[in-house]
């Protein structure tokens, strides 16, 4: 079947703003929108320009807006969008150019929440156990791969880029109830903020968008009420 | 297992507001159930028709009862005690709306300055909505 993929595209070199260009392609029903991209550049226009690395939905390098959704490239396939594709690059975040745009604002939220394990206690003499119970607490948000997805496809981040937005607080709900970390109360102070949890205003964009099937709305509930309760369970 | 208090978050304005959201927004459908509830009781299934009732649940004024078949109004519709149920459903109410309009809008402000002349005009517009709604309960 032959598609039609529409590119939104951006040089800052040469452009003022951006335009939409269209590519026919050759594809199969059951490519993926990346394999599409893959051929654009490959074999008609070399000057595209996107991020990619697995292509199996795992390094999350490839999220993008696919048809005005946040998807990744790499989990759409052709069968499910039809004969016209349209791909834009993620919003709230400044585009580098074509489909890339820059994480960094994104990765500094990220690093704002500590996501990583804390805990300053002598270290057993084997490992720090952890009941099945206790692992399942928090074994949702273990799945985040950052691509990117929720946060970009969130208005309150759309409206202030000042907000942590979803993909830190599934970090920092990941870290914070893990049974073995101790830093909780220190994540949550920090969230406490005006620019913190306290922005999401329950809209799902994040959630419809996750390609993980991570509950992150949820996973903020959990948060906003461990810091109304003072009680991580 | 609980955050051990010495490290527990502190309050945060923003923290503060959430929970009211919530506790105002139950506490307003415990009210007006509660005037529909008393609506009834007065007679007013039959004597009221849907949108007068409708009125009176949201607002319990007798201007909303006084051109229905209810033969006498002061008994029962028109007293002290809901004056003062409707002061407090109007107070309760408003401030619920207008938090809802500023955290709406503060997603938008990034200066500590801009955020404080909203929250003094959302104030304001507050104490003024409360100033009509007194009037027209006392005039009632």
């Amino acid at each position: 079947m032959q598609v039609t993929l529409r590119v939104r595209r951006f040089d800052p070199e040469k452009d003022k703003r951006p335009h939409m260009q269209s590519f026919v392609v050759e594809a199969e029903p059951t490519d993926q929108v990346l394999d599409l991209l893959n051929r654009v550049k490959d074999y008609q226009d070399g000057s595209l320009t996107y991020r990619r690395s697995c292509g199996h939905g795992i390094c999350g390098s490839d999220a993008m807006r696919i048809n005005g959704r946040n998807r990744l490239a790499c989990k759409v396939l052709v069968r499910d969008l039809g004969a016209t594709i349209t791909v834009e690059p993620l919003m709230g975040l400044s585009v580098i150019k074509d489909l890339v745009v820059d994480l960094k604002p994104f990765f500094e939220h990220y690093k704002s929440v500590m996501p990583y394990l804390v805990n300053d206690e002598p270290a057993p003499a084997r490992e720090r156990l952890q009941t099945p119970a206790q692992r399942l607490r928090y074994d949702d948000t273990t799945k985040c791969i950052l691509c990117a997805a929720c946060t970009t496809g969130c208005p309150s981040f759309w409206a202030n880029g000042e907000y942590v937005g979803p993909a830190a607080i599934v970090q920092a709900h990941r870290f914070t109830f893990d049974s073995r970390d101790r830093a909780g109360a220190e994540r949550l102070q920090i969230l406490n903020d005006r620019m913190g949890v306290w922005r999401c205003h329950d809209i799902f964009n994040c959630t419809e968008a996750c390609p993980r099937e991570i509950e992150i709305t949820k996973a903020i509930g959990e948060v906003k009420l461990a810091i109304a309760t003072g009680r991580i369970e | 297992m609980s955050i051990s208090p010495r490290a527990r978050p502190t309050g945060s304005w923003e923290h503060l507001l959430w929970t009211f959201t919530r506790l105002s927004g139950l506490a307003l459908l415990l009210f007006g159930a509660f005037s529909l509830a008393m609506g009834f009781v007065y007679g007013g299934r039959t004597q009221l028709d849907l949108p007068g009732f409708m009125r009176w649940m949201f607002f319990p004024n007798p201007n909303h009862v006084v051109n229905s078949d209810i033969p006498d109004v002061t008994a029962g519709w028109s007293n002290a005690f809901w004056q003062i149920y409707s002061m407090l459903m109007i107070a309760l109410a408003s401030a619920h709306a207008m938090n809802g309009v500023r955290m709406v809008l503060e997603d938008y402000l990034k200066r500590p300055l801009a955020v404080a002349v909203l929250r003094m005009l959302i104030g304001g517009l507050w104490i003024a909505a409360l100033i009509v709604a007194v009037y027209v309960i006392l005039a009632s």
